[in-house]
């Protein structure tokens, strides 16, 4: 009776598999219904909170042998906390970042240090205090959106971006942002700060997005807030057109990161070191729809390419 | 001006495919739909300016609208309907999952216009004192403590200013205090505009469904059956919530791909007064006197057979999924020798041949 059930509103009519060749252009879109859906489908619960606690995801990816941030230590309580000394245990520049955080909340940076004084990219000084101030704000889950109410702050040494990555944009990190089916890249593009957006790479704060092709690795295609553009405003670097250098590499990392931490859908965030080449930063278990925009392309009509039946 | 914008209408109508179309009727029928029931809730307000004082202690939802205050709990799961429906279909973004909900109840116990002015006030007194309060630098549990503080100070305030008793104890004081945290996280991350239409957003969504809760058709379904109202709403959300297409909201953010391949497909504009385009494809320009070089055309059997390996894509059906089928190979063909095992062996076995050991290859060695 149950299975009459289940025919009556799920399983109706047996459909043919969508095809990419006989969709039509509304049916390549991927919404952001379908995509909870997918999220649904592919990604456990576990599998999420892994993917949203970034040092278990660190965790997770190291024992699968993929190539990530460093770390310089984690705190996750207050005797840690006590025990800490920035002064003594912090290296000359760093990244504090909240395990739990959300779209780069609570994410500190220091480029420099003179004595016992760090610097921010901006320049202004950040004093012992400050430092153990923040942490302190992110263990007790200040950054950790609603349901966390304690946190671990991850602290990684800062990345330096490869030179000619680097040399696109005026301040900040770009970083590539490569959205996987299983182990099959499906799309990628490349943020890149602006002034406008203070040296984050967030689309909503002007930052650009440029699309990649996945055969080339270069860029095709850069937008900012739904404006297309050739040249990056701030430095006048031709975007179009520019290989990201190590394509190979990035798309074998981002295809191996959804596995290891038990995602089927999953947006990896990627940094080019100016040593270590591609690192993983983060992987999303709920990426973005916008990147469809950027691309030109609908996510829907990949992930069918691939396979995808959508049931 | 009219004409223009008909004409614009009449145009987009006719370029529309079915696939834009049958969602668009759609939602216009629900929205009208809606429209009818915020009408008849609308009509159904006796006084839209009634303290709760001069009621004489009669609940606000029964004197205005004849809603028992036992009925309240029987209209949340048409709140939560509407905001399914606000979500998912139309992809309004409101402050929490069902913020509005809650803030329409509190509205149907405060009063059509007395309420948003009362949550209204509360939650403007925390807006504007929650950048001091994070400067205190407390836990986000201390802050969330001193704006539910803040907010009953505000409430009680009214009461003794209005002189009156507002009926607020299932006022949801906390869900104020968390609209106005994510009001302020918001503002951080993508500026006062986003923050600003976020909050409209749950403020007409929160209206809408006070409406729709006391309309007439609301009304008379609690009255016929208490099991009916939560029975059928929870089937309705049910069946709307398998919706997996593509939200109202995103059609328009998802608009400009659509628009910019229609554009790249259409060929360039034609200069002033030149009617066709006849540079590509039209017989009269093709060079004339050089004759089109043909390439011979050789049968597939006879080219050169594809490599192991290699994916062979000679028609559009062969892109469907499971059409892939790799070249299958032929086979070596080993021909049969009844000879070779009259053949020398030598080396047969891998190891070399004992020293001192007679190897004959050929008649010479004999």
């Amino acid at each position: 009776m149950l299975m009459d059930f289940g025919k009556m509103f799920g399983r109706r009519k047996q459909k043919a598999p969508l095809s990419p060749l006989t969709m039509t252009p509304f049916e390549e879109i991927l919404g952001i219904n379908m995509r909870n859906a997918l999220i649904a489908k592919y990604n456990p619960r576990i599998a999420i909170e892994r993917a949203r606690d970034k040092v278990a995801a660190k965790v997770a990816l190291e024992a699968a042998g993929i190539a990530c941030t460093g770390t310089v230590a984690v705190i996750d309580d207050h005797q840690k906390l006590n025990a800490f000394k920035p002064t003594r245990d912090m290296p000359d520049s760093w990244a504090i970042k909240p395990a739990r955080g959300s779209q780069g909340d609570g994410i500190l940076l220091a480029v420099r240090r003179e004595g016992d004084v760090w610097y921010k990219g901006s320049g202004t000084p950040l004093t012992e205090q400050d430092v153990m101030h923040h942490i302190q704000k992110v263990v007790d889950g200040g950054f950790s959106g609603d349901t966390a109410s304690e946190d671990a702050a991850l602290i990684e040494p800062l990345i330096i971006a490869d030179p000619t990555l680097a040399d696109l944009v005026p301040e900040g990190l770009p970083d590539l942002r490569v959205i996987c089916l299983h182990d099959e890249p499906l799309m990628a593009m490349l943020r890149l700060p602006t002034n406008e957006s203070d040296g984050k790479a967030n689309l909503h704060q002007r930052a650009i997005g440029a699309g990649i092709s996945l055969e080339t690795g270069r860029i095709i295609r850069a937008l900012v807030l739904g404006e297309p553009i050739t040249h990056h405003p701030d430095t006048g670097a031709k975007l179009i057109g520019y290989e990201v250098p190590g394509w190979d590499r990035v798309l074998e990392l981002a295809s191996k990161c959804g596995p290891a931490i038990g995602l089927g859908y999953s947006g990896s965030d990627i940094v080019l070191d100016k040593n270590e080449g591609p690192l993983i930063i983060e992987v999303n278990a709920h990426p973005g729809i916008e990147i469809q925009n950027i691309c030109q392309l609908g996510l829907k009509a990949q992930m069918a390419a691939v396979g995808e039946d959508f049931r | 001006m009219f004409s223009d914008l008909i004409s614009k209408i009449r145009d987009i109508r006719a370029r529309a495919t079915p696939q834009v179309k049958r969602p668009f009727y759609i939602g216009l029928a629900v929205g009208l739909a809606i429209a009818v029931l915020v009408g008849l809730g609308l009509r159904n307000t006796e006084s839209f300016f009634a303290m709760p004082s001069e009621l004489e202690g009669i609940a606000t939802s029964q004197a205005i609208w004849g809603l028992k205050p036992s009925n309240l709990l029987m209209v949340l799961p048409l709140g939560a309907f509407l905001v399914v429906l606000a979500r998912s279909f139309v992809g309004l973004k409101a402050f929490g999952l069902f913020t509005p909900m809650l803030v329409a109840l509190a509205f149907l116990q405060i009063g059509p216009v007395m309420g948003p002015i009362v949550l209204g006030s509360s939650v403007l007194v925390g807006m504007i004192v929650a950048p001091t309060l994070l400067k205190l630098r407390m836990t986000r549990v201390g802050f969330l403590g001193v704006l539910i503080s803040l907010i009953v100070l505000v409430l009680v305030a009214l009461q003794m200013i209005l002189d009156t008793q507002l009926q607020v104890d299932a006022f949801p004081v906390v869900v104020c205090a968390l609209v106005v945290e994510r009001w302020w996280r918001q503002w951080e991350k993508d500026g006062p505009v986003d923050a600003a239409r976020m909050a409209f957003n749950t403020f007409i969504i929160s209206v809408v469904i006070q409406f729709v809760m006391v309309s007439n058709i609301a009304l008379l379904l609690i009255e016929a059956s208490p099991l009916l109202m939560p029975g059928a709403t929870a089937v309705a959300i049910a069946i709307l919530g398998r919706y997996r297409g593509l939200r109202l909201t995103e059609i328009g953010r998802f608009a400009p791909i659509w628009l910019e391949r229609r554009r790249s497909s259409q060929p360039d504009e034609l200069p002033e007064g030149v009617l066709e385009d006849r540079r590509k494809t039209a017989p009269d320009t093709a060079p004339i006197g050089e004759p089109a070089r043909k390439k011979p055309k050789i049968a597939a059997s006879e080219r050169a057979p594809p490599l192991d390996g290699i994916w062979v894509i000679s028609s559009p059906e062969d892109l469907r999924p499971f059409r892939r089928r790799r070249v299958p190979q032929t086979e070596l063909q080993r021909q049969p020798d009844s000879e070779a095992q009259f053949e020398a062996r030598i080396g047969a076995s891998g190891k070399p041949p004992i020293h001192n050991a007679w190897i004959i290859k050929s008649e010479e060695d004999v």
